[in-house]
């Protein structure tokens, strides 16, 4: 264990009056670099500045996309049940597809409950949820408009993930026709 | 494939003790019994699919296996197909590397084209592959992604999916109750098996051979059956699934209260699976006396209408009667606790009154699986507490100014019988639901329904059984019916033991006994089986 010793003060610190000029010279200094040389200054002046975010950031969810639209979640419960704030309600039903047996009917994520960890991406089975939407503003003025419904998680486009592969498959994405035709294969 | 004639033998309290050879280490098992459940009586469980204790042994999924010396040497044998006898030196995983590689090969077998659809299948969390992999499999997958999974059963089934693999099969409507997923079925033929030798209609039979097995109905035959949601229970995997409780709630986040089935006089011992204040299905609780594993499907969907047309909770207050005779009228639903506190609300009022209990409903034959047809459930509880049969009050209701129903809905039940009541003036009727009496009734009281309180019952076995309170009652201010008739008594009962207590005065037989000596699967009272 390191032991320091506090030093006593000198003469001059005692006085007082010197030290504290000393501290309002440095307030002054931030003060004009502030109203001179703002663009040094790390603050972002939110919200006309944003912030820049990865894609790995765990921001707002989105549901991914089947080539024919209908989200890719199989209503398995998995992320509900790995959710440490139990902030994801789902309802499953039968599905119309014949290929298919489970599709969700309500998905609910109450994002003012929710803690941002990211267990429910890493336990959903078929890469349904995803976190990279870059959205990390949450202003609503009802507690309710912060509960993101299957509506609003399904409501991307593809074109804001021109990187992403699986984004693609989605309508509306550059690999959504050739996706179709695999998906749209003949049923025996 | 199974006959008729190897129901497993259980071992009973009387079984005699044999001594086997356990690993080499020597244990007194139950002797009149098989391998299995000799091992499971000494706490080694077995893995297995296809064996049920109430089911004829098949034998076909030789997941059971264990070594047993013989004058060959050690030989592999099925657990749940072997006798126990005296001496025998058994192997278990525990000392056999042997075993552990069968079993895990086996269960590996198994799993070759069995869908991965856990995530989305109803039995995940209750699934018996799933804890045979769990305990005897662990194996890494074998699979090569360019051939996947390959479906052979039911040809007309059959499709090929996104990934290009050969499935089969998810959903084929069995039955106005039971959707079949041929993929997931492991052709253990335990349902084959149940409508066979329990339900006694074979409807269900194996079609094809091999890896080419599936289960499927006769042409143009549905499963149609009073008890063939009974095959959703005996699958161990998740392919018999039952409509009403299709994707309703993942099974590990349902609650589970023990209670006693009400609408019949044998008592089912059931599971009320409940979450969020709801009751999402019902299951057989095993009692080997009363109803084995077996549940009818009318007390198995009886809780669909639970929550429908409830009364809501009102102020109890005490009721002053004319001077005239007092009909005190008790439904089949009505426990122990509730008809002691109505023989209590009898010895208050005087001699003009009078109990009766029972229903004008016609008493059925009983089916041998897990009914005896009558619809009042606590016949014996009121005969034990001096009540006399309800067809004796309907003969002189005349006499009656005043008539006290309880869960009893007379007017509803027989709508002959509402000329006569209707001459009775001062009539007060407690119940859970909304019924035809409660609408007729001058007087109408909301109270707590069976599934919703704590108490006891005497089934037709004469086995007084524990009903359990499942905490999903739309109002919690709810009176139970034991606590409102004991406070129109005049003193209220404010738990369920107390009532019961006051039963044990009433009826020597329940004198002395408290809930805790109850066990979970009833006591025979004196007297032994009616």
């Amino acid at each position: 264990m390191r032991v320091i010793k506090q030093k006593p003060m000198t003469w001059g610190e005692r006085l007082y009056i010197f030290e504290a000029l000393r501290g309002l010279f440095t307030t002054i200094k931030h003060a004009a670099r502030g109203l001179f040389r703002y663009e040094t200054l790390p603050t972002i002046s939110y919200p006309e500045g944003q912030p820049e975010v990865r894609n790995t950031y765990r921001a707002k969810h989105r549901l991914m996309l089947r080539p024919d639209g209908t989200p890719r979640c199989v209503a398995c419960g998995m992320c509900a049940a790995a959710c440490p704030a139990h902030c994801i309600f789902i309802e499953a039903t039968a599905s119309d597809d014949p290929r298919i047996e489970k599709k969700v009917k309500r998905f609910d994520i109450d994002h003012l409950t929710c803690v941002f960890c990211g267990l429910c991406v890493e336990a959903c089975p078929v890469d349904a949820l995803r976190m990279d939407t870059k959205e990390i503003v949450f202003e609503h003025r009802t507690r309710d408009e912060f509960v993101a419904t299957l509506e609003t998680l399904t409501a991307w486009n593809p074109k804001d993930y021109p990187d992403d592969e699986q984004s693609q498959v989605a309508p509306g994405g550059t690999k959504n026709a050739e996706a179709r035709k695999v998906w749209g294969m003949e049923v025996k | 494939m199974s006959n008729y004639y190897n129901m497993p033998k259980l071992p009973t309290e009387n079984s005699p003790k044999v001594e086997i050879f356990v690993d080499d280490k020597p244990v007194m098992v139950p002797g009149d019994t098989n391998l299995l459940e000799a091992l499971k009586a000494v706490g080694i469980e077995t893995p297995h699919v296809c064996y049920h204790p109430y089911l004829p042994v098949s034998g076909n999924c030789r997941q059971c296996l264990v070594e047993q010396e013989g004058p060959r040497g050690r030989m592999l044998v099925i657990a749940c197909y072997t006798p126990v006898a005296p001496g025998m030196k058994i192997y278990t995983p525990a000392s056999s590397a042997r075993v552990k590689n069968a079993r895990k090969a086996t269960q590996e077998f198994m799993l070759v084209n069995h869908p991965l659809d856990c995530p989305i299948c109803d039995k995940a969390g209750e699934c018996t592959l799933q804890e045979n992999y769990m305990e005897a499999g662990q194996n890494e997958s074998r699979m090569r992604p360019e051939y996947g999974k390959n479906y052979h059963g039911n040809p007309a089934h059959q499709f090929i999916d996104a990934k290009g693999q050969l499935r089969g099969g998810k959903h084929v409507d069995l039955g106005p109750r039971v959707l079949l997923d041929e993929e997931r079925c492991v052709q253990c033929d335990r349902c084959v098996r149940f409508m066979r030798s329990i339900a006694g209609s074979e409807q269900l039979q194996l079609a094809g051979r091999a890896d080419h097995t599936y289960i499927t109905t006769f042409p143009g035959e549905k499963l149609d059956h009073e008890y063939d949601l009974c095959v959703t229970d005996v699958c161990p995997v998740g392919a018999m699934t039952a409509k009403y409780f299709r994707f309703q709630k993942r099974v590990w986040l349902l609650s589970h209260t023990p209670t006693i089935s009400m609408d019949d006089s044998l008592g089912a011992n059931i599971w009320l699976d409940h979450a969020d204040g709801h009751i999402y299905r019902v299951m057989p609780r095993c009692n080997p006396e009363v109803n084995r594993s077996w549940l009818s499907n009318t007390s198995r969907l009886a809780f669909q209408n639970f929550d429908k047309n409830r009364l809501p909770s009102m102020g109890v207050h005490k009721v002053t009667f004319g001077n005239g005779k007092i009909a005190l009228v008790v439904g089949g639903t009505c426990t122990l606790e509730d008809l002691a506190a109505l023989r209590m609300l009898k010895d208050s009022l005087g001699d003009r009154a009078e109990i009766f209990g029972g229903s004008l409903l016609k008493v059925g034959a009983p089916d041998g699986i897990a009914k005896s047809g009558d619809p009042v459930a606590n016949r014996a509880g009121m005969k034990l507490l001096g009540f006399a049969d309800v067809s004796e009050f309907m003969k002189r209701a005349s006499e009656f100014e005043s008539l006290v129903t309880v869960n009893a809905d007379l007017f509803g039940e027989d709508p002959s019988a509402a000329k006569m009541l209707e001459k009775i003036n001062c009539r007060v009727a407690l119940s859970p639901f909304d019924d035809a009496t409660v609408k007729e009734a001058s007087i109408a009281i909301g109270v707590r329904h069976w599934s919703e309180v704590q108490g006891t019952m005497v089934n037709s076995l004469n086995i007084l059984q524990k009903l359990n309170a499942c905490p999903v009652c739309p109002d919690e201010a709810l009176w139970t019916p034991y606590a409102a008739l004991s406070y129109m008594a005049g003193k209220k009962f404010e738990c369920a033991s107390e009532a019961f207590k006051k039963a044990g005065e009433y009826a020597p037989v329940l004198a002395g006994l408290t809930y805790d000596a109850i066990k979970n699967t009833g006591k025979l009272l004196e007297g032994g089986n009616a």
